[in-house]
């Protein structure tokens, strides 16, 4: 064979050795090895840690709040509800050690919005976001043409102003939890009938003011009763008079005449029908909260039927000024107009009370 | 001399040419037999062992998605859901798992389309590490309107694999597509082999990026993260052999569609109430 030839071959020889070799060296032993790609990297993107670690996990220490959630509408599986922990908290990641913070300051901004990130007073120490303000809420809860009919949604401009969800909903327990509330007043109205005599001075002795400066309690929850008696003795709620009168009583006072206030019956205060046909229009958001036609509603929000104009305007008035506060009321006064206050005032006074 | 040479020379070239060929085929049968013994696993891929994965054997799953997009209610959490647990870039550039609107106004004949990275949305979530959809609509003549969630549909014949120049990407045994970081060169030929816009390039990476089903949950029993989090059961998954699962119940009790059929890719994901312009 030609010498050439021969140097040829081996050359060839020598470069198809190193072709194998080199494919040998540098390619995975796992590759081939189910198919055309690297074995090994199967294994290697299961072997992540999950950072979603589920409800039960969480339940084995925070067995309260669990408990709440369990029963509530936010875990409803029959209607395929499953608002579990993590949707609201974020991913559970290493949580509770202090050492694996699970979640970093942008993770946190990401999954709770600032606020949560403001309202979570244990950032530093690995604990999960509390989301504190609506943000959070309304991510499911914005009412939004797309949004199926059975999801529950609100109008965000006409439900409870600008205030904090949570100010009414327990998140873990979103239907209104009335046991969190003061209850209704188990007084006795025999024995509070004995203590309003010093009431009757303004009130009257069935509960109607002598003065429309001042409320008629005759017919109104005694729970929002109680509840206003405490808050004059406790110093949240304050007024010339009242702040006195409730220093002297005791609790078992402010049950008993509670009870015996809202056993009286109530009269229809005239008013401009007028003005009230305007301030039915104005009513719906009012109506959320304490009923149609100013009755009903929930036990520890004022009945507003059959109050007097004035006491309802000079009410809205202190809640839009802020010189009375409560986290719906302040906020839903602020929409109101001098106008609205007036002719809202005039329907509930000269509503049917009973 | 000269014209014995001639003479003769015909006769020891073709026996030099015959000895040559013979040598090589012989050489090349040899190779033959030793490629193939080297290589079992590309021969018969059956018999093979399975990835070491505690717990887990791939042979015995098949694993299928299902969502039902008259229970969306656009609410996102699924999508930073998959952000967090994947460690996906987070801006409104990279998604693993997105949700689409589709808004239909009186006298349109089309749809309005947006989804969560759209700079309206983005405005109102007020950054880029968090999503919600506006409420652009709250006062327009909405005829119809829902939201689609959407993923990687992970095709049981994949385009985007059979593009890999490298082997990068691949599909699992028990029906999910991957892709190992560390083989991806990052050419992109498999983003644009996609049909559904499944695949986002990771610039921070050079590597392209996709949904894995969360491969690292499912095969520790767990759901998907976006699954996990939905909170009106719009995402289902489940394994397709056993008939009992949530994906094989979700199957036969409603009328299921596949995105795009067209294309021969057989997707996986199976959509119930989605419309003609969802693709």
């Amino acid at each position: 064979m030609p010498k050439h030839i021969v140097r040829l071959m081996i050359l060839v020889a020598v470069v198809a050795a190193a072709a194998v070799g080199a494919k040998a060296y540098f390619t995975d032993k796992s590759y081939y090895r189910y198919g055309h790609y690297r074995g090994d990297s199967v294994a290697e993107i299961a072997g992540d840690s999950p950072r979603f670690r589920g409800n039960a996990y969480c339940k084995s220490c925070h067995q309260k709040q669990y408990a709440a959630w369990e029963s509530s509408p936010h875990n409803n599986p029959a209607a395929g509800k499953h608002v579990r922990c993590e949707v609201c908290h974020g991913p559970v990641g290493q949580h509770p050690s202090s050492v694996a913070t699970p979640l970093s300051f942008d993770e946190r901004i990401a999954l709770g919005g600032h606020a949560a990130v403001l309202t979570d007073k244990s950032a530093a120490s690995g604990s999960l976001s509390q989301p504190k303000d609506r943000t959070q809420c309304i991510q499911c809860h914005e009412a939004m043409p797309g949004r199926p009919a059975a999801q529950r949604q609100v109008a965000l401009a006409s439900h409870s102003g600008m205030a904090a969800c949570n100010s009414c909903h327990d998140p873990h327990e979103p239907k209104i939890n009335f046991s969190e509330l003061p209850r209704p007043a188990q007084g006795n109205p025999v024995l509070g009938k004995t203590l309003a005599a010093q009431c009757a001075a303004c009130h009257g002795p069935d509960g109607h003011s002598v003065n429309p400066e001042w409320p008629n309690l005759a017919s109104q929850h005694a729970g929002y009763l109680l509840k206003s008696l405490q808050a004059f003795k406790a110093g949240t709620r304050t007024n010339e008079m009242m702040s006195g009168m409730a220093a002297g009583l005791s609790d078992a006072d402010m049950e008993n005449l509670s009870a015996y206030f809202s056993k009286e019956g109530c009269k229809r205060v005239a008013g401009d029908q007028a003005l009230a046909s305007l301030g039915k229009a104005r009513s719906a958001t009012c109506a959320l909260c304490h009923g149609a036609a100013g009755v009903g509603g929930n036990p520890s929000w004022p009945n507003l039927a059959g109050q007097n104009v004035s006491y309802l305007t000079a009410s809205l008035k202190s809640f839009r000024s802020g010189s009375r506060s409560h986290p719906v009321m302040t906020s839903v006064a602020k929409t109101l107009s001098d106008d609205d206050i007036d002719r809202l005032a005039a329907f509930y006074a000269s509503a049917n009370c009973k | 001399m000269d014209r014995l040479d001639k003479e003769k020379m015909p006769k020891a070239a073709n026996a030099l040419r015959r000895n040559f060929l013979r040598t090589v085929g012989i050489g090349a049968a040899c190779a033959g037999t030793w490629v193939s013994k080297t290589l079992p696993a590309a021969s018969s891929p059956q018999e093979a062992p399975i990835p070491n994965i505690p717990g887990y054997d791939w042979r015995k799953h098949k694993w299928a998605f299902g969502v039902d997009a008259t229970r969306c209610i656009g609410c996102l959490r699924c999508v930073e859901a998959c952000k967090a647990e994947n460690g996906v870039t987070r801006d409104a550039h990279h998604f693993r798992t997105w949700v689409e609107r589709y808004v239909y106004l009186k006298g349109d004949d089309h749809a309005h389309v947006d989804s969560q990275s759209e700079p309206g949305n983005i405005a109102a979530s007020g950054s880029e590490q968090a999503f919600r959809f506006d409420n652009r609509y709250q006062d327009a003549p909405v005829e119809k309107a829902f939201f689609v969630p959407k993923l990687c549909n992970h095709c049981t014949h994949p385009a985007c694999v059979q593009v890999c120049p490298t082997g990068a990407t691949y599909q699992t045994r028990d029906g999910v597509v991957l892709i190992d970081h560390s083989y991806c060169i990052g050419c992109q030929y498999c983003v644009q082999a996609c049909p559904y816009g499944a695949r986002e390039f990771n610039h921070t990476m050079g590597v392209t990026d996709k949904c894995t089903w969360c491969y690292h949950r499912i095969t520790k029993g767990l759901q998907p993260a976006c699954v996990e989090v939905c909170p009106v059961e719009a995402r289902v998954f489940g394994d397709r052999n056993d008939p009992e699962s949530p994906i094989s119940q979700f199957i036969k009790n409603n009328r299921v569609s596949v995105l795009k059929p067209h294309t021969g890719n057989a997707p996986n994901v199976f959509y119930v109430g989605i419309d003609k312009e969802v693709s």
